[in-house]
């Protein structure tokens, strides 16, 4: 886990690098999201239908024990992370459609979030009386929001100072990233050493499966390639440290470090496979965009030939 | 003798809102009394933009770009001691550096050779040492090609100017970091240079201790002198310089601006230059056109990929675009662009390779705006024809001869076809180059009694619309039957599975000679039988391709044409002797 200090500190870098994304967008790029709103709508969907559920389901299928089933459903009831668009930005990703994502599912999550784990926790006999801090749910999004409207406008006003916030941003994020995948085997290795297979496979499949089926998905509903990938790191890239603060104001002593297990190691476990993952999407976003450069003209009705 | 169909000029009376049968002849004795007087007239306003794929930028007003060429025109003058005449090379891609130093160059009273930044250094020696070059002005990334060709040059400077020249310190810092470090694509120099603007600050001391007026350089030049030597011959063989007078560039100015008139407000419009200024197509149409009428011109310093426009596309309200089939095309696959096309364009211009009907449709229902798809040669200043951009569009048409040109379409012994009838399509008019450099032959050749010999096979329709069918030398003689590659590639690119096509014809001891094509498959799995198939469906016998090889990509010029004399050349030296 990290210090105080470390949380405020990773908090303004949040907020820094939330600035340099802004500073990539425009108002357009919105506009083209909510143009084409089935892409949030089925973000929402992965988030509170596909997640809470895999994170059931694993649960039972590994036999965790209840503070770690606890754990594992807590993680999968979560709304998407900020750290999601960090990486669609360098998965080349639409990180319009992400950030809108993330918005959506923290603002429906004051209400579903308790919902969800009333009804899962309740289908294992589980207890279901949670403190959904909706004073941190505000935080995230103002976190998340603020920095990128003025990241947006800086851009608008001046793209030179836009391109250098932009730049500045973008190498912090991959510094923050380093820095945790870095230093996380050394800090914790005490815990990975002791902990069993079956919470590793709980803590990291959580993670990779969400995302294949929230492309899955997105694929079956028809986005188009880059979108399902946009949507693949939105569903698999939880709120993390969200779900720590429900665990600390929900549980107490010995049953609060069970249950902290599985999103702290989620936590640490998505940095990596994220970072994977987001290199391979890259890789081919940058593919595809070279292969449509050369493409023919496409002869068939235009759809989206409105001017704004 | 009877007039021909056509001197009769029957594209004269399609001009549309065009009304003057002839052009007067320009009002300028120079390109630098034209472009003295537009920055004197325009002078607060911004002149050029450089535009990064970033959005990072840098600008230069008028009266800015007017003072730095000044500045560089002393310089080549009197610091280096350059006499008038002396051609000076220019290798850059797009940046605020090029119109500086390629207005300086003409201000000097030098001549301007342009050439491409992403030649080798083997074609650098062979065009440095042909123009006989005395000074280069290089790009930083490119300049490490010139260490081992100097020597055999002529050229007695290198000035290295640098992509974000001319932009503020923190973007210009970021961008040359990006280069150096991540890109790595600023190589360390070994060859003596100087710094652009280490010889702005120079030229303009010595302008300041002499009290030179840049004016006396070139006050003297007409119409007759040189202006520039435009490297052709890509597409043919070795490259030759075409001899561009000061007279040719301004007719064909005149003659290009007369035809987009009713689209142009003097001192508001916005050009977006993507393709590159050294090509003879955005030299005249963007660099020299939009200048003359005060447009801001957006530059951008690479169009590939394509992404690169968006932030140009965001950030200025771009009203003119021009551009080749591809660029087009590509702009259409992407969905900032599709979803909200840019709504101040007006008017869009294709040239340099043949404007697909797929690409030509679709633009105008996505944009709202026509593309004119135009034609010209750099022998021609470039311009002979273009679409007017009123009136119904006709698809695949080269469109009308511009004022003040003649058009003729001749057989082999230089006799008109009857109307309707395939020929070669023959030009004459001011902005006819003097020649080929040194080549008197070659110019001989080419140019017959002030006829310039364009080596296209054109027809031409009763209301004077020309369209191309082919290179005259590029035309396949299979038994006795004339097959025109183009026609052959139009069917063989209808195929879904096929992205890209080229075709030319190769000796055949049956036939003389035989179609041979060459595919860039769109899917795997492509078979030769499948595309002779299709071909059959389409083309008589003699024209089906007998031999259709698959290839991962075919060799092109800068602008996305196709080139056929290398795959022969290929071809050839895979054959047993």
């Amino acid at each position: 886990m990290l210090t105080d200090t470390e949380t405020k500190l990773l908090g303004i870098m949040m907020m820094l690098i939330m600035l340099g994304m802004g500073a990539s967008l425009t108002f357009k790029d919105f506009r083209i999201a909510f143009k084409k709103p089935q892409g949030i709508l089925i973000g929402l969907l992965c988030q509170y239908a596909i997640m809470p559920f895999l994170g059931y389901t694993l649960a039972v299928v590994l036999g965790l024990p209840p503070a770690l089933a606890i754990g594992l459903i807590l993680m999968g009831c979560m709304p998407g992370g900020t750290t999601s668009n960090i990486f669609t930005y360098f998965s080349k990703g639409v990180l319009a459609l992400s950030i809108m994502m993330t918005v959506c599912s923290t603002l429906v999550a004051v209400a579903m979030v308790p919902l969800l784990l009333d009804f899962y926790s309740g289908l294992k006999g589980l207890p279901s009386e949670y403190t959904v801090p909706a004073g941190n749910v505000a935080q995230v999004l103002v976190v998340l929001i603020v920095p990128t409207l003025i990241g947006m406008v800086l851009r608008k006003w001046n793209p030179n100072v836009g391109a250098t916030v932009e730049l500045v941003g973008g190498a912090l994020g991959i510094f923050v990233i380093l820095f945790l995948i870095l230093t996380w085997v050394p800090r914790n290795h005490v815990l990975l050493a002791t902990t069993p297979a079956a919470v590793y496979a709980a803590a990291i499949g959580i993670g990779l499966v969400g995302m294949l089926l929230g492309y899955l998905l997105s694929k079956l509903l028809r986005q188009d390639p880059r979108r399902s990938r946009t949507i693949a790191l939105e569903t698999g890239i939880q709120n993390g440290p969200l779900a720590v603060l429900i665990v600390v104001l929900t549980f107490k002593d010995e049953m609060q470090q069970q249950v902290l297990l599985i999103p702290v190691l989620y936590s640490l476990f998505i940095v990596l496979t994220s970072s994977a993952v987001t290199v391979w999407f890259r890789r081919i976003t940058t593919r595809e965009d070279l292969a449509r450069d050369q493409s023919k003209v496409q002869t068939g009705p235009v759809s989206a030939a409105v001017s704004g | 003798m009877p007039a021909t169909v056509y001197e009769l000029k029957p594209w004269v009376a399609h001009y549309g809102a065009l009304t003057a049968r002839e052009l007067p002849p320009p009002r300028h004795p120079n390109l630098p009394a034209l472009l003295s007087e537009a920055a004197t007239r325009y002078a607060d306003q911004i002149a050029f933009t450089t535009c990064m794929p970033n959005g990072m930028h840098g600008s230069l007003t008028y009266a800015q770009v007017a003072a730095h060429s000044d500045a560089f025109a002393v310089y080549l003058r009197q610091a280096l001691g350059l006499a008038a005449g002396t051609r000076v090379a220019l290798q850059t891609p797009n940046c605020l550096a090029y119109p500086v130093v390629a207005f300086g160059i003409l201000k000097a009273g030098c001549v301007l050779v342009n050439t491409n930044p992403l030649y080798t250094p083997t074609e650098m020696e062979h065009q440095f040492r042909d123009s006989g070059a005395e000074a280069v002005v290089i790009v930083d990334m490119f300049a490490d090609k010139l260490a081992d060709i100097l020597a055999r040059t002529n050229i007695k400077k290198v000035i290295v100017v640098e992509v974000p020249q001319f932009f503020s310190p923190v973007p210009r810092a970021v961008i040359r970091g990006v280069m150096r470090w991540w890109n790595k694509v600023l190589p360390p120099l070994s060859i003596d240079h100087v710094r652009l603007p280490q010889a702005l600050a120079e030229g303009a001391a010595l302008r300041q201790q002499l009290k030179i007026d840049p004016a006396g350089y070139w006050r003297d030049l007409g119409h007759d002198d040189l202006a520039a030597l435009q490297y052709t011959g890509g597409t043919t063989g070795v490259a030759k310089g075409a001899m561009l007078s000061h007279g040719n560039l301004l007719n064909n100015m005149e003659q290009a601006i007369a035809m987009g008139r009713s689209h142009i407000d003097d001192g508001k419009e916005v050009v977006l230059t993507a393709l590159p200024l050294y090509h003879i197509f955005a030299f005249t149409l963007n660099l020299l056109c939009f200048y003359s009428v005060g447009a801001r011109n957006v530059m951008v310093p690479s169009p590939r990929p394509i992404q690169n426009l968006q932030r140009a596309f965001d950030n200025y309200p771009i009203t003119w675009i021009s551009g080749v089939n591809t660029l087009f095309n590509a702009l259409m696959n992407e969905e900032w662009f599709t979803a909200f096309p840019p709504r101040q364009l007006k008017a869009a211009v294709a040239g340099g390779a043949a404007l697909q009907h797929a690409v030509a449709e679709r633009w105008q229902r996505i944009t709202g705006t026509r593309i004119a798809e135009g034609y010209g040669l750099t022998e021609s200043s470039p311009v002979v024809s273009f679409n007017p951009m009123s009136g119904t569009p006709r698809p695949d048409s080269i469109g009308l001869p511009v004022p003040g040109t003649e058009v003729s379409l001749v057989d082999d012994h230089d006799q008109p076809v009857p109307l309707g009838a395939p020929g070669e399509l023959i030009v004459r008019g001011p902005q006819v180059m003097a020649g080929y450099w040194q080549r008197p032959d070659e110019t001989a050749n080419t140019i017959k009694d002030g006829w310039l010999h364009t080596g296209d096979v054109a027809v031409m329709d009763a209301d004077g619309y020309f369209r191309i069918v082919d290179r005259k030398k590029d035309m396949i003689v299979v038994s006795g039957f004339k097959v025109y590659p183009n026609e052959v590639e139009d069917v063989i690119a209808m195929m879904d599975e096929v992205l890209d096509v080229g075709v030319i014809g190769v000796t055949d001891a049956k036939t003389g000679e035989a179609v041979r094509a060459f595919v860039v498959p769109q899917t795997d799995g492509l078979t030769e039988e499948q595309v002779r198939a299709f071909c059959h469906q389409h083309l008589t016998d003699y024209k089906v391709p007998k031999a259709v090889e698959f290839r991962r990509e075919l060799p092109k010029t800068p602008v996305g044409k196709v080139l056929r004399k290398n795959l022969k050349a290929e071809y050839q030296s895979r054959q047993p002797a």
